[in-house]
């Protein structure tokens, strides 16, 4: 979602339009050490590519559609800045051209879908493809990263917006935000894991430092083995998940911290910087929940499932890449 | 080279005939002080709606396209402001209503300043301009280049996508989801291998990541 003109804090229009300016120079100068002169080909094609890709609609429900976003797409084809480089064209041209997301908010915007959603995305996806390895460790990494960046972004741009507000509101704002985006989310992580999957059927010689796994597979079969695998991705999947409950509980407690030092907040209690993630959610049973404790139940709850759906659905979806077996190498998709 | 804008046409007028970069700078400068007006400064707002509508009467743009797509946004301006107005209200001691309001005007007026310079500037004379006003060439060039595929690479969309609509035995009008990655894949395989092409081609011609143009 893009965040129009004055709908953010100057303030906070100010800060992100220089963190923003200063993540695309960054950006833009780590691609051009890696690809010189071809940087404007590759990245001008990339940024038509995620355009036009944006315009497909996916029959969502009835009425409903959605469409992908291509963040992590991009930066697990290219690397992780050349996302940022890439989302940030789109939208350059979405806001100049199509009045898309504010002149003001460009930097937010960037920062949400750019720096969190791409750069952060590719963050969560690296260490995810290196344990499982080989095009599995790409397709499972992808596919998390992909539903990862969504609710990153989406939380980076309540926060945003929201700054501005009443903290109680603030709470439930983001909590909603969470819940509705681990959904839209798996639509993401699903596309991208299909698109990412036909391209190691294809073409994996494209994606950013060719899985070098991919000789060893054909030599070796699967590197790890297989119940590692399993263990280590559904861990990292469970630890990130966990992440996602101080997302819900702690963020606004931060805001609120940061509110009372500007003093655009009343300051009542100083709420503790660091505190364990799980104590709200101790023993909810015998004790009667406020309803805001709820969604911040439901929202965990979201995450977790949320996480454990796309790695199951990744999983599957990379049984094609499995070197033997009953199932191996039964190719489903049909090229056009 | 360059693909003619998107939707716009660049014909005479006044507006239309003045330095990109003029234009641009006063759009921008326009822009950050319709952001940067206080909550319930009505009449600086009167003022400033005043100077869009008379820039809006010499661009020659049609009111009712521009009315067309302010609605278009209003949605999701409303549902926003809406959302952000209650904390405000209480800081600015103003009426949760008024505030709505006070933003929906702010971002209308910015919103329309945008789409006035776009409809009296093309693509080309814009990134020029920005080129000229200091972005990086490097984003310059990828932003033309994007221009110049933009609408290659939809063309080529629609055409995988009623190639394969033609041979979709089943029911109903859409796609599945499954189809429509496919679809996607092969687009993103024939960007990329379009690219090495036109890479080479460049390469072939002295292309060193420099663009020189006419205007320089």
């Amino acid at each position: 979602m893009h965040i129009p003109d004055v709908l953010i804090d100057s303030r906070v229009a100010i800060a992100t339009t220089a963190i923003g300016a200063a993540g695309l120079a960054y950006g833009l100068r780590a691609v051009e050490r890696r690809h010189g002169a071809r940087t404007t080909s590759l990245m001008g094609m990339m940024a038509a590519f995620v355009f036009a890709a944006q315009m497909v609609n996916f029959p969502v429900g009835p009425g409903v559609s959605g469409h992908l976003l291509g963040g992590v797409l991009a930066a697990v084809v290219l690397g992780p800045w050349a996302g940022a480089v890439v989302i940030a064209t789109v939208l350059i041209v979405q806001c100049l051209l199509f009045q898309d997301g504010g002149l003001t908010a460009l930097g937010a915007n960037f920062l949400n879908m750019g720096l969190v959603g791409a750069v952060g995305g590719h963050a969560v996806y690296a260490p995810i493809r290196r344990l499982i390895g080989g095009r599995r460790g790409v397709l499972v990494g992808a596919m998390i990263a992909a539903w990862f960046s969504v609710l990153l972004a989406a939380g980076a741009f309540t926060i945003e917006l929201a700054i501005l507000g009443d903290r109680h509101e603030f709470f439930r704002i983001l909590s909603w935000m969470a819940l509705v985006h681990a959904v839209i989310g798996v639509g993401e992580a699903v596309i991208t894991g299909l698109v990412v999957r036909f391209i190691l059927l294809t073409r994996p010689d494209l994606i950013e430092d060719e899985p070098d796994s991919v000789a060893d597979e054909v030599a070796h079969g699967m590197r790890p083995g297989w119940l590692a695998s399993v263990l280590a991705g559904l861990g990292i999947a469970l630890g990130v998940a966990v992440f996602l409950s101080p997302f819900a509980s702690e963020a606004p407690d931060g805001l609120e911290f940061v509110g009372g030092k500007l003093g655009f907040l009343p300051e009542e209690e100083t709420p503790p910087i660091l505190t364990a993630p799980m104590p709200d959610y101790q023993l909810p049973i015998s004790v009667p929940m406020a309803a805001i404790d709820q969604i911040k139940l439901a929202t965990a709850l979201a995450g977790l499932t949320g996480t454990l759906a796309v790695f199951g659905f990744a999983w599957s979806l990379s049984r094609v890449f499995a070197p033997r077996g009953s199932s191996s190498g039964k190719v489903e998709f049909d090229g056009v | 080279m360059e693909s003619d804008g998107v939707e716009r046409r660049s014909v005479g007028g006044l507006l239309h005939r003045l330095d990109a970069r003029v234009k641009l700078l006063a759009a921008v400068a326009f822009v950050v002080a319709v952001v940067a007006t206080p909550l319930g400064a009505w009449r600086l707002l009167g003022g400033l709606g005043l100077a869009l509508a008379v820039l809006i009467a010499v661009s020659g743009a049609s009111p009712i396209r521009l009315f067309l797509r302010w609605l278009g946004f209003l949605a999701l301006v409303g549902f926003l402001s809406a959302l952000t107005a209650g904390g405000l209200a209480d800081r600015a001691h103003m009426s949760w209503g008024l505030v709505v309001l006070n933003l929906l005007v702010k971002n209308s007026l910015a919103f329309l300043m945008m789409l006035v310079l776009v409809h009296v500037t093309t693509w080309p004379q814009l990134l020029l301009a920005m080129r000229r006003l200091g972005m990086p060439p490097v984003l310059a060039a990828t932003l033309s280049f994007m221009d110049r595929y933009v609408n290659v690479l939809r063309e080529e969309l629609e055409r995988m996508r009623s190639a394969r609509r033609a041979r979709w035995f089943r029911q109903g009008r859409d796609l599945s989801v499954g189809a429509l990655s496919t679809l996607i894949g092969v687009l993103l395989l024939r960007a990329l291998e379009r690219e090495e092409r036109v890479h080479a081609a460049m390469s072939a011609r002295g292309w060193d990541g420099t663009i020189r143009t006419l205007e320089d």
